[in-house]
């Protein structure tokens, strides 16, 4: 699964991170978000893009202790597993992996398959597309 | 919770920043942004401080809301002692700088003193530097933010000055993101303590005490109320509806008010920008998106808005669309408000084709007009004096019966004539000729309310400005018409107690009284509680308030109603009583 941004509809309101952190951590915090939408200049909102996982799968694949799974949709971690040594936040080449707040790596799972961002957005910008990785 | 229940001084004399408690007994009563920030100048100004000296203070304000999901909450107050009209001034700015701020752990800045040499404040979480800022000195806004952009983060936040507000334009701004905290001259202060910019950039949570409530709650307004059928025209058109609308009623200023019907309306309204398919843009967490960021040969702009369209285009008798919006584009660089310069611009076209003072200045001549921003900003040729702003102009060379503003601050686009109520709206702003205060436009001249009438529009003003003084106090913005019922259910759940509508209207009232105390303090008087001539005296000429004046006897009448209905005495002082019934 992906998430696909509709450029011309998007605002740059930045709801989706909002949801995204509210949903998955409690708290709105644009930095604990699984998305983010840039802009090439913050001032002309241009050249939006999308980063969300990609499920490129390298914070799988170089992960110490393969705690980082993939279900055929979406990443999984196993806490057990997990050190916290945060090597998957750094490969990460979408930015979209953070620690938890018991210091266990947080990665995207779309919302279990219906990510809350697609069904906040006020414009109806995001979309998702089911893909194999 | 919604609260990060600290506030930030940066004192630039001394180089110190401090982190300090917010103060608990305050917010309850004041809640944040415009009310908030007036009560914290209010008690830590003394009276009759020069507006440009190291002793005024720049307190930029978040509310409860802020850095939350709620629809239209990205707005930050700046508020401060204003060097146009000596009054307080709040102006609100949109984009991502309020919620950066609440996101770096503080409710509130407070800015004092004076750096010795140009500098810029950056605010990273708990690290707060002063830096030199000789190498920006100078730029335009766009320029120095996207210099700060590279060099601390796309992401960074920044508010920032221009040329005009490093000039002591008494009508420049501040801006960030395109957007403007437009109104009073807040560049100009910045500009006194050689303060360029402020960039700011977060990383701690916002809470609420209860996310799954607050999410249910704000899910439920976001397709009942917000997305619904009253607010689509902020996205569809934003504000340049509004030329179609104050045309048609007669209240669209034009050639310097001296009509309120423009034969070239038709080239400047919603249509016209429309069509020339804008790029939709939405400050922080805004589902609506007001912004049309137009682009043109070798520039581009965030607008225009219905303001810049009526007093920078009716207003100076300009229907060329692509004028107004490279003027715009321009004072938005230079850091300059474009109701206030659109008026002085228009005032001095009159001037000129009347005789009394040539500015070299004509209704309709694109071509001296696009020269006024870099004139003005940089105070060169004309626009040295230009740059007095209407109300000096006016004194110094005459006109003073059309000089358009009051208390010092130029009027926005609607003219009291055909919405009587509005009059008394403006006469009773505490930033001076305002439309943030209250709007009975909507109702008089775009509604059902007979404007010709003084008959219930005390109540109606006082109404308005209670709703707005908490409404941009929460903070939220202008452009969700929300009723207090539901800014009650968002308050109840944000603060995790009954917030219920009369502790809204009282504390919309406290706030009022308190605006009004700062200035009763700094001498203001019953007699700066009225119009310009023109209002009184020249009727309008077209459509349904042709022949219209707003009499002086029945605006006075009015006036005296609302000191009445508010509890104040016949000078529109605030009784004792009074403050005590709210608890000032």
């Amino acid at each position: 699964m992906k998430l696909i941004l509709n450029e011309e509809k998007c605002t740059g309101c930045k709801i989706c991170e909002l949801i995204c952190s509210a949903t998955h951590r409690g708290v709105f915090n644009p930095e604990k978000a699984h998305i983010k939408i840039t802009f090439n200049d913050i001032r002309t909102a241009s050249e939006k893009q999308l980063k969300a996982c990609t499920l490129c799968l390298v914070c799988m694949k170089n992960c110490p202790a393969e705690a980082i799974s993939f279900n055929g949709k979406w990443l999984m971690v196993d806490s057990e597993l997990c050190t916290g040594c945060g090597q998957c936040v750094d490969i990460c080449p979408e930015g979209v992996i953070h620690m938890d707040n018991n210091e266990k790596a947080a990665v995207p799972d779309f919302c279990q398959g219906n990510p809350s961002c697609i069904e906040w957005c006020p414009h109806q910008a995001l979309s998702k597309a089911e893909s194999a990785a | 919770m919604s609260y990060q229940w600290e506030i930030l001084r940066v004192n630039l004399s001394s180089g110190k920043a401090m982190r300090e408690p917010l103060n608990r007994a305050w917010a309850e009563k004041y809640f944040g942004g415009r009310g908030l920030g007036a009560k914290y100048l209010y008690e830590e100004l003394k009276g009759g401080v020069d507006p440009l000296s190291p002793y005024n203070k720049i307190i930029l304000a978040t509310g409860p809301l802020s850095g939350t999901i709620v629809p239209c909450s990205g707005k930050l107050a700046v508020i401060s002692k204003s060097p146009a009209t000596g009054a307080i001034v709040d102006s609100s700015i949109g984009g991502t700088f309020a919620s950066q701020l609440k996101f770096a752990g503080y409710d509130l800045l407070i800015i004092e003193g004076r750096a010795k040499k140009p500098v810029y404040v950056n605010i990273k979480d708990d690290a707060v530097e002063i830096h030199s800022a000789g190498h920006l000195w100078g730029k335009g806004i766009g320029e120095t933010e996207r210099a700060l952009h590279e060099k601390h983060g796309a992401n960074t936040a920044v508010l920032s000055i221009g040329p005009a507000g490093e000039n002591l334009v008494p009508f420049s701004c501040a801006g960030s993101e395109n957007r403007q905290a437009g109104r009073g001259g807040i560049g100009s202060i910045m500009g006194s303590k050689n303060l360029k910019a402020i960039t700011c950039s977060g990383s701690k949570d916002v809470t609420v005490p209860d996310m799954l409530r607050f999410l249910e709650l704000i899910k439920r307004l976001m397709h009942e109320d917000v997305l619904s059928n009253t607010n689509q025209w902020v996205y569809l058109t934003g504000t340049p509806m509004i030329v179609d609308m104050s045309n048609a009623a007669g209240i669209l200023p034009t050639r310097n008010y001296q009509d309120g019907m423009f034969e070239g309306a038709r080239n400047i309204n919603a249509e016209r920008i429309q069509n020339l398919r804008p790029e939709k843009r939405a400050c922080f967490t805004c589902a609506l998106g007001c912004g049309n960021y137009l682009r043109f040969k070798g520039g581009g702009v965030e607008g225009p808005e219905y303001e810049t369209l009526a007093l920078a285009g009716s207003g100076c008798g300009i229907d060329n669309l692509e004028a107004i919006a490279r003027f715009n584009a321009e004072c938005d660089e230079l850091g300059m408000d474009t109701i206030s310069l659109g008026n002085v611009i228009s005032f001095a076209m009159e001037m000129t084709e009347k005789g009394i003072k040539d500015f070299g200045l004509r209704f309709g001549d694109v071509a001296t007009y696009l020269k006024m921003p870099h004139l003005v900003a940089f105070k060169e040729g004309i626009g040295q004096e230009l740059s007095l702003g209407v109300r000096q102009l006016s004194q110094r060379y005459g006109g003073e019966e059309f000089a358009m503003q009051v208390k010092g601050l130029e009027l926005p686009g609607y003219d009291p004539r055909g919405s009587w109520g509005m009059g008394l709206a403006y006469a009773t702003a505490s930033r001076g000729g305002c439309h943030m205060s209250a709007w009975p436009v909507a109702d008089e001249a775009f509604g059902k309310v007979n404007p010709f009438t003084i008959e219930g529009k005390a109540q109606m003003v006082i109404t308005g400005q209670h709703y707005n003084a908490i409404k941009f106090s929460l903070i939220l913005c202008d452009f969700w018409a929300l009723s207090l019922d539901t800014m009650s259910q968002i308050m109840s759940c944000v603060l995790n107690r009954d917030v219920p509508v009369s502790e809204l209207e009282v504390a919309g009232e406290r706030i009022w009284n308190m605006l009004r105390l700062f200035n009763v303090r700094e001498g203001f008087k019953i007699t700066d509680d009225s119009l310009p001539e023109r209002i009184f005296k020249d009727a309008l000429k077209s459509g349904t308030p042709a022949g219209r004046v707003l009499p002086r006897e029945q605006f006075d009448t009015m006036l005296q109603e609302y000191y009445q209905l508010r509890g104040w005495d016949r000078e529109g002082i605030p009784t004792p009583e009074k403050l005590a019934q709210l608890n000032v």
